[in-house]
């Protein structure tokens, strides 16, 4: 079971080989330790500030002393169950993490960039969603024409004549250009 | 049972606004179309927007079946529209240009009828407001307030007596008056003959004819939608703007407020104009390029709107 827990810390076991090791470290004391163990010795080779002893288990105390608001405590959680939680959060940890590693690996010279899901590339361009608005610009003589030709079929016109077409003749434009 | 709570709240809300168009409102707006049809006046008003203001005299001449209108813009150089059943006719001193638009079908020439008002309060809430005097005349308001942001609301104040419009003022989602017609004078009446004749000597002028006729955009490559709730296209047609080149012109509308599509080409043109938005009052005007062509995009509409017609523009070669 222990190079089975190493093997799977390293990213060796496939997905479908993870449940037992994970069992393992929720239901047996021993396994547990050598979790915790092999993290130890990784984070010592790797110069990673050690935690203080016990912390964990201070952790779990202070948990237990949070009030619940809504939902009632859960019982002790069954083993399987708790496995079966840990899988996918697992492989997507060791997926997050080997990417990440990637990643820096390939990109070692560039400024740090969002990094862009390979998936999303592969796909097709999709439409582009305009969020900002087009620049504002100057109205213009040529502008009222098409304002004056518009003007024409507008239905204001049954409602107030020839009134409307004030805006196609405006004296706007020069006032603009002095 | 928040979200139920919340989707019942919000269907007994569109249930009452669209219980929101008073007949008498309706019965206003008619009143309103049918004033500007049959009478006869003079008067001047203040045209707003943004911070300026201009004031043109307007000048109408009801004869049997037919009527001609006279705008006489008189502040600045002295502008001029005559307006006629089949012809609106421009007059700008500056550039000594007649500009010449011929009505090609009067049919498709917008009216407001009582059954195109009855679906119009499919788009805005169409309410009674209050009653003021303006230039002298007692005056009902009336009031269409769109029912989505695609569209600006507007307030009418018409005449008691004779349906006369009055004031007619534009505004944003804000409630922010965007652009504002108001009569500062006016007389109803006969008004003589020669006071609807062209102040201008404009012999000598340059005349630009439209010649409009009817087009089929689609064929020639182009396909747009009208992309808004309610507006519909109204007409196709291709027309002169100015320069020689043809430019083709669809327009849509929700039935009080319209949007046109300009379509021309790039080529040869002396310069090319600036593309984005610009406004003038409540008109809204975006310019972009499409397969080498210039697509301008004009309409009474919201900026957002006018860009959202504008966007659905595009062209592929005809097979």
């Amino acid at each position: 079971m222990k190079s089975k827990i190493s093997a799977m810390m390293d990213g060796e076991l496939e997905a479908q080989d993870l449940g037992e090791p994970l069992s393992a470290i929720g239901a047996d004391r021993e396994a547990r330790e050598s979790w915790r163990t092999y993290h130890l010795i990784s984070d010592a080779l790797r110069g990673e500030p050690l935690l203080t002893h016990g912390c964990a288990r201070r952790v779990s105390q202070r948990l237990a002393q949070e009030p619940t608001l809504v939902a009632p405590l859960p019982g002790p959680v069954a083993a399987p169950q708790s496995a079966r939680w840990f899988v996918p959060s697992a492989l997507a940890a060791s997926l997050a993490a080997v990417t990440f590693v990637g990643w820096l690996a390939l990109t070692p010279q560039r400024a740090p960039v969002l990094a862009v899901a390979p998936v999303a590339q592969s796909q097709p361009p999709t439409q582009v969603v305009r969020v900002a608005e087009p620049p504002r610009v100057p109205l213009t003589r040529a502008t009222q024409d098409y304002i004056r030709a518009h003007q024409t079929y507008s239905p204001r016109n049954s409602l107030q004549g020839v009134a409307p077409y004030v805006r196609s003749v405006s004296d706007e434009t020069e006032q603009r250009k002095k | 049972m928040t979200r139920a709570l919340g989707a019942l709240v919000l269907c007994a809300f569109a249930g009452v606004a669209h219980a929101q168009a008073s007949p008498e409102a309706l019965d206003w707006l008619h009143r309103i179309y049918l004033a500007t049809e049959k009478l006869s006046y003079t008067g001047t008003f203040v045209y707003q927007q943004g911070d300026r203001t201009e004031t043109s005299r307007i000048t109408r001449r009801a004869e049997a079946g037919s009527a001609v209108e006279k705008l006489e813009v008189l502040d600045g150089s002295p502008r001029e529209v005559l307006r006629t059943r089949d012809e609106v006719r421009c007059y700008l001193p500056d550039s000594q240009t007649v500009k010449v638009d011929r009505r090609r079908d009067p049919r498709s020439f917008p009216a407001l009828l009582p059954a195109q008002v009855q679906e119009l309060s499919e788009f805005y809430a169409i309410t009674m407001d209050e009653t003021r005097r303006i230039a002298g005349y007692d005056c009902q308001a009336i009031v269409l307030a769109p029912r989505d942001e695609l569209r600006y609301g507007y307030k009418l104040w018409a005449d008691v007596q004779t349906g006369m419009l009055l004031k007619a003022r534009a505004f944003n989602r804000s409630g922010e008056t965007v652009e504002q017609f108001t009569f500062t004078q006016l007389s109803i009446g006969p008004v003589p003959r020669e006071r609807l004749r062209p102040r201008a000597v404009a012999r000598s002028w340059r005349v630009e004819q439209a010649a409009v006729t009817p087009a089929n955009l689609a064929q020639a490559g182009w396909t747009m939608s009208s992309d808004l709730p309610g507006f519909r296209k109204v007409i196709e047609i291709t027309r002169l703007l100015r320069e020689a080149q043809p430019v083709g012109q669809v327009v849509f509308s929700d039935g009080l407020a319209a949007v046109s599509v300009f379509i021309e080409p790039l080529a040869g043109r002396a310069e090319t104009p600036p593309m984005g938005l610009a406004s003038m009052g409540a008109v809204n005007v975006y310019t972009r390029e499409v397969a080498n062509h210039l697509v301008t995009v004009v309409g009474e509409a919201p900026a957002a709107s006018v860009q959202r017609i504008g966007d659905t523009v595009s062209f592929r070669p005809p097979q």
